[in-house]
């Protein structure tokens, strides 16, 4: 167990500038992801009480248009776009406690859903980093896993063959690993293993959960969300799992971290005030605190 | 902001008392229409020290053991992901979603021990907030048994619902909302609180082209209320007189406008609970409470499904059910009702107002195939606090994996009977007026 208030009060103004803040309507927000070289923000968001859709900040102008246009009454989470901008992945709500993944090609403008038996719901999409395939969540007959399947919807296969849940798969850049988490242990943990689910390392180690873990475009670092000081906050590591830091602290929540392309800056949905908003902050360049000594490690 | 139907405008402006009580209580019929014992009298008056309710009503059925009754040491295909954290009370832990509240335990009591006798959705829901089940006869809400036996408070109706709509799943609405046996009088009157803090009457969209801007002058008002009212055909009047009635006290009353003006608030109280609509509509709730209204019901969602298309993300967590629990529902829940716990405590309103959340049941303790759990009618969670409950207790136990109670269960009829009791409405009371028959008061909370 974790006891509550061990939260580090040097962690506090870790990072270098005040974070930016991107949004301000305060509505409920998830799953930012930069698109176009780190021009736009596509991010999921309550539009109304019964409907969560997807918009496109242009954080050139500062203008939102929806990402996905004509949803209906279609909930649309979790949206990506593959590396090479030929496709769009979300998460649709298809029915009744179904949710689909559609893989959009946006050049011939057809769409692909993703299907397995039953109901269900597929869970963190992500494009492989040579545009080639979709990574994801399910749980078809027992524990989640992970699968992947080409963008044209064929070749679908199971990645992991593991107990607890696994979700938010995250490939390196040069696509040879993938960083996710699992709850084998008690609770989610992150784990880093091959492309075709070999050679499984384990990069957490504590009694909170661990999720979200993104890997940063210089394949060096890993940010993601923890409750380990208490409240939902989001940390940055190495990619081997060392030199954990914080860059938010408190019971407010901070979550959902996604790195910008230039990997100096990591966008985060914070709630302060109990309003959610989009937050860019800037990454330190080292791990230093605001005195300039050197960080310690906070413990994996 | 105020708004009427589609309408939004600004709004500027030895044997113990207790095991005796649980004995009368519980025979409440037995005792037939004899003149109850002065112990009685003094017992119910001692403990009818509630002067509102407000129930959080979480639609769907939470699951228990990804939240307040955690077993990190069950199998696997139980425990879920979720990591626990310790509570303000020695040996008790909540999920890690939960921090706020479990630095708030001290503050009020859990049962995790709750049992109904339905596994679905409307049937469950019914005997949730009436105590029994749909058929043959529909049974009076909890909340209309308060208002009938306390009448209007002014101009604002004894009952209100806040929400989207009629609690429901997506064939079919519960029957239980309202009157039942007491009648349509006593159905709750239902408002709807958006993310923002704006607050709509949607029972008044019949009065198309009156707004709370256009309504200063009374004669006015009725001039058009009577318009309205031409429009109507027969089987339509009867709704009409109430909704006339209560039209006229919410949109005329200055100070039944000030309760629905959430602008009014502070911006920092309003920060605390949130801005969703459940946190949102908990600061409403509140501000009903302080203006007298004997009973709340803040309803989670219309629907129960948690992802539907127009679903508006109930406790049904058929899937997602971690995902869900992690990224919307527990934190929402945190911060809104530990906001009205501190809320509540600071302006001294604990002392007469009963807070109570529960849901219609819990979840299954096995992970299903699809990663997520199903319906759990027999185990699952309420949490009480405030008008003589005693804080900082857990009641009841559930056995290694959340599956069964190992104590005596408590069911929605206990809890009917207890929130009837801590309100004034003792057991002579409720067999007058035929109610909660052999429902038996909750004594471990009291």
């Amino acid at each position: 167990m974790v006891a509550l208030g061990m939260i580090l009060p040097f962690l506090h103004d870790f990072a270098l500038a005040e974070p930016k803040r991107l949004t301000e309507d305060g509505i409920l927000k998830r799953d930012p992801y930069f698109v176009d070289g780190g021009k736009g923000l596509i991010y999921g968001y309550d539009e109304q009480d019964d409907l969560v859709r997807v918009l496109r900040l242009d954080l050139e102008t500062g203008k939102s248009e929806p990402f996905v246009p004509d949803v209906g009454d279609k909930h649309h989470i979790e949206p990506k776009l593959s590396p090479d901008g030929r496709f769009m992945s979300v998460t649709e709500c298809t029915g009744n406690l179904t949710a689909k993944l559609v893989i959009r090609n946006l050049e011939e403008r057809k769409d692909v859903y993703i299907t397995h038996s039953g109901r269900g719901g597929t869970r963190s999409p992500v494009f492989t980093p040579d545009s080639k395939r979709v990574v994801y969540a399910f749980a078809e007959t027992g524990p989640q896993q992970l699968w992947s399947v080409q963008v044209d919807g064929k070749e679908k296969k199971q990645l992991t063959q593991c107990e607890g849940v696994s979700n938010w798969p995250s490939f390196t850049p040069d696509g040879k690993r993938i960083v996710f988490s699992n709850s084998r242990e008690n609770n989610y943990e992150i784990y880093s293993m091959s492309a075709d689910g070999t050679d499984e390392k384990r990069l957490t180690e504590n009694t909170i959960m661990d999720i979200r873990p993104v890997v940063s475009p210089d394949g060096s670092q890993i940010a993601f969300t923890s409750t380990r000081d208490g409240g939902y906050n989001v940390y940055v590591m190495k990619i081997d799992g060392t030199n954990v830091r914080a860059l938010t602290a408190g019971l407010d929540r901070d979550d959902y971290p996604a790195w910008h392309p230039d990997g100096r800056h990591v966008v985060i949905v914070s709630e302060k005030g109990g309003r959610f908003d989009l937050y860019l902050h800037e990454m330190p360049p080292g791990a230093v605190n605001p005195d300039g000594k050197p960080l310690a490690d906070t413990g994996s | 902001m105020i708004g009427v139907g589609d309408f939004k405008a600004n709004d500027c402006n030895g044997l113990s008392r207790r095991s005796f009580l649980k004995t009368a209580a519980a025979v409440p019929f037995a005792m037939g229409a004899g003149l109850p014992s002065l112990l009685d009298v003094q017992a119910a008056q001692e403990r009818g020290r509630a002067k509102s309710v407000i129930l959080l009503w979480l639609w769907g059925g939470p699951s228990h053991i990804d939240t307040f009754d955690p077993k990190p040491d069950a199998p696997m295909d139980y425990r879920g992901p979720f990591g626990t954290i310790p509570t303000k009370i020695p040996g008790v832990h909540f999920t890690e979603m939960l921090p706020r509240l479990a630095q708030r335990n001290d503050k009020f009591s859990l049962i995790r021990s709750m049992v109904t006798t339905d596994g679905g959705h409307p049937g469950a829901g019914t005997i949730g907030v009436t105590g029994f089940k749909e058929s043959p006869t529909v049974h009076p809400n909890f909340g209309s048994i308060i208002a009938k036996h306390r009448g209007n408070s002014g101009a604002l109706p004894p009952f209100f619902y806040l929400g989207r709509g009629i609690p429901r799943d997506l064939p079919r609405r519960i029957e239980g909302y309202g009157g039942g046996t007491l009648g349509k009088a006593y159905d709750p009157f239902l408002v709807s609180c958006s993310q923002h803090g704006d607050v709509n009457i949607p029972t008044l969209k019949m009065l198309d082209g009156i707004t709370p801007n256009r309504i200063q002058d009374r004669k006015k008002l009725l001039d058009q209320l009577d318009a309205a009212h031409r429009t109507l055909d027969g089987a339509r009047i009867d709704d009409w007189e109430k909704t006339h009635q209560a039209a006229y006290g919410l949109l005329t009353d200055p100070k039944a406008k000030d309760a629905f003006d959430l602008t009014r608030e502070k911006e920092k109280t309003r920060e605390s609970y949130g801005q969703t609509a459940f946190g949102q509509s908990c600061l409403l709730a509140r501000r009903l409470a302080q203006v007298g209204v004997p009973y709340i019901q803040v309803n989670w969602s219309e629907y129960v499904e948690t992802f539907t298309p127009n679903g508006d993300w109930g406790w049904d967590t058929h899937i997602y059910n971690f995902e869900l629990l992690q990224d919307r529902h527990c934190p929402i829940l945190d911060r809104a009702f530990s906001a009205l716990l501190d809320d509540l405590y600071d302006r001294g309103m604990m002392e007469d107002t009963l807070v109570v959340a529960m849901g219609e049941f819990g979840r299954t303790p096995k992970i299903s195939k699809r990663a997520a759990r199903e319906h759990h009618q027999h185990c699952y969670f309420s949490i009480w606090a405030g008008a003589g409950v005693q804080p900082g207790r857990t009641i009841g136990e559930s056995d290694a994996r959340a599956e069964r109670p190992l104590t005596e269960p408590i069911s929605p009829l206990m809890a009917g009977t207890t929130i009837a009791e801590l309100c004034g409405v003792g057991a002579q009371q409720r067999a007058e007026m035929k109610v909660l028959d052999g429902g038996s008061v909750i004594n471990e909370l009291l």
